[in-house]
């Protein structure tokens, strides 16, 4: 054990990006502000992937990563769509999937919003569409923000974040 | 004989059922006014899912099945839609009216049913599992899934196989280099042209590179199911790292369109220098973790897979080698030449598939300087041939197989096999004898795709 705190001292802070920091100062008072009521300072968000090819979910989870730590900014990804403000929905919208998505974002306590991401939501990605899509997403669901990308990476999705709250 | 894949495909005026082992082919030809087939459940019981799909897909009786439920039309799925019969040309299904779908469950005194899924609590993708329960002990499972299901088949007839590409790319993220590199070996039969050896090294190299990511990212995330976070920290941050030198090497982090024929430079100073960091990394991490008795507590003896139920169900890949099977497509001079040797593991559990990962990754890192190449040239291909080509690679889940049959140099029929699709049917044995809050620690120590099964 102590080998392991001796090189976590070593490591340091990997955390990158600390200009988000400042830049979240300035959203939270927006937050604050404009959507007290709404957000309390935090943000919930409830990950919904509906035919993606797992890359958005693998850019998703490194925002976890001691990198990016995306929990700092006070944006946690959450279990149930009960818990969760906002709604960040992958992948192109499936047959199979399209009434399973319509019931999560029905479970969402008001007030709440859809983000889309990756290309496969509105279609842009090199998928055709075929009798197993249902898609573009934005048929079934009101669709606040978009972040683009094949998957987007991790600083996309996090700058993405911020675009979103700018908007409400 | 190793069941590998079993599909069919429409002829003029027939249909005939391909069944892949991995000594033969076999071919048999239905007719298209009575098209019924005999199950090969009895001796090879993951046959199952391939001929319920086939029943979806093309309207195939399979006459004497035991199972005769839909697999990838669900509930809201029109009924007598047959999607892969080349008459069926829609884009565009409405939803049917609503026919439920029965579990497997178990019956009796107290015995009771928890449904898992389809949209789970972590940020992964959507499938299914019921569990019979007796308290907390696990009596079945059964995995339900295909909600992925994009049409990729469908959507790929008529295609080149370079616009095939793309979309082959982005079937399923976690294992996409495996997919091209079974595209690119399609194309080298198709066209009979040959891969200079420098590409072939690149390309291994890449595949090397994919599959120590998600082996990195699965030794995070196992500890991180027993309740061990900082071995997440800690392998989070080394995926990340590999993940960036993919992009430094492919331009994209999860190497879309890194396989091709094109000519390329490698910057195998900087490589080499990661590589050892990545080695000395690694090694921290095992003698780090292998000294935390109680992570292992939870690791050993959990979710069990004996060899010889291994054997039966034809399981492949991580799976298949952590229960004492010698099974890898990397089985061949190329790789032996470069400092491949096959990992594996007797016992079945999860820690047998944790530490298999883990040689995994050191062996990866042994070839991937083997692998290293200051440049490789610019590939020129002959015309494409019409014929059935097939191939196989392997990915960080299994063995990949891709069968495409080219016509007039567009695609007539594609068939995609992940290992997930074999190893999904696997995964129900491991869990009698363990209690539901184990189950995510056995589905993780598996890792296996959703997108790729469901296609």
């Amino acid at each position: 054990m102590i080998a392991f705190w001796n090189r976590r001292i070593r490591s340091g802070i990997l955390t990158e990006n600390p200009e988000y920091d400042n830049e979240i100062v300035q959203i939270r008072k927006e937050i604050k502000n404009q959507v007290k009521k709404k957000f309390a300072g935090s943000l919930a968000i409830r990950m919904v992937d509906s035919g993606s090819c797992n890359a958005c979910e693998a850019e998703c989870n490194a925002l976890s990563n001691p990198y990016y730590n995306l929990e700092r900014l006070g944006i946690y990804f959450v279990a149930s769509p009960r818990h969760a403000d906002v709604m960040l929905l992958s992948g192109v919208m499936t047959f199979n999937m399209t009434p399973h998505v319509q019931d999560a974002y029905k479970q969402i306590p008001e007030p709440k919003w859809v983000i889309s991401m990756g290309d496969c939501p509105i279609m842009q990605a090199p998928f055709e569409q075929t009798y197993a899509i249902k898609a573009p997403a934005e048929k079934y669901l009101p669709i606040t923000h978009h972040i683009q990308g094949c998957p987007p990476n991790p600083k996309e999705i996090i700058e993405g974040l911020l675009a979103f709250l700018r908007k409400i | 004989m190793r069941l590998i894949a079993r599909y069919a495909k429409e002829l003029k005026n027939t249909f005939e059922i391909v069944t892949v082992w991995d000594e033969i082919i076999e071919k048999e030809q239905v007719s298209k006014e009575n098209p019924c087939i005999k199950t090969l459940t009895k001796s090879h019981p993951s046959a199952i899912w391939f001929e319920r799909k086939i029943h979806d897909d093309f309207g195939i009786i399979i006459e004497d099945a035991f199972d005769n439920r839909p697999l990838v039309a669900q509930e809201r799925f029109p009924k007598s839609v047959y999607p892969m019969r080349k008459s069926f040309q829609e884009k565009n299904i409405d939803f049917a009216d609503y026919h439920p779908y029965k579990y497997e469950a178990i019956g009796g005194d107290g015995v009771f049913e928890v449904a898992v899924g389809p949209i789970h609590a972590g940020i992964i993708e959507p499938g299914h599992f019921q569990f019979s329960q007796a308290g907390e002990d696990i009596l079945h499972q059964e995995v339900r899934h295909f909600y992925k299901h994009r049409g990729i088949e469908k959507m790929l007839e008529t295609k080149t196989l370079f616009e095939a590409k793309p979309i082959i790319e982005r079937i399923s993220g976690n294992e996409s280099i495996a997919y091209q590199l079974c595209w690119r070996d399609i194309v080298l039969k198709a066209t009979k042209s040959k891969l200079p050896e420098n590409n072939r090294k690149y390309h291994a190299l890449l595949l090397e590179l994919e599959r120590t990511i998600h082996h990195l990212t699965d030794l995070g995330f196992i500890p991180n199911d027993a309740g061990f976070g900082a071995a997440l920290a800690y392998a989070s941050k080394l995926s990340e790292e590999a993940r960036r030198h993919l992009l430094t090497i492919a331009g994209h982090r999860f190497g879309f369109g890194a396989i091709d024929f094109k000519s390329h430079k490698l910057d195998t100073e900087a490589l080499k220098h990661y590589l050892d960091t990545l080695e000395e990394a690694i090694n921290f991490f095992e003698t780090w973790i292998i000294d935390i008795p109680s992570l292992w507590d939870r690791f050993d003896t959990t979710g069990i897979l004996k060899k010889r139920k291994a054997v039966k169900y034809d399981a492949v890949g991580v799976i298949a080698r952590a229960s004492g099977l010698k099974l890898d497509c990397r089985e061949n001079d190329f790789y032996h030449t470069h400092g491949f040797k096959i990992q594996g593991q007797t016992s079945g559990d999860v820690s047998a598939r944790f530490k298999v990962r883990l040689d995994e990754v050191k062996n990866s890192i042994e070839m991937m300087r083997n692998f290293s190449v200051e440049t490789c040239e610019e590939v020129s291909l002959n015309s494409i041939n019409n014929g059935v080509y097939s191939a196989f690679s392997e990915s960080s889940i299994g063995e990949t197989y891709m069968s495409i049959e080219i016509k007039e140099g567009k695609i007539e029929r594609f068939f995609m096999r992940d290992p997930s699709f074999i190893n999904w049917q696997v995964l129900h044995l491991m869990m009698p004898g363990n209690i539901i809050a184990d189950f995510p620690l056995i589905n993780k120590s598996c890792d296996l795709s959703y997108a790729g099964n469901d296609l």
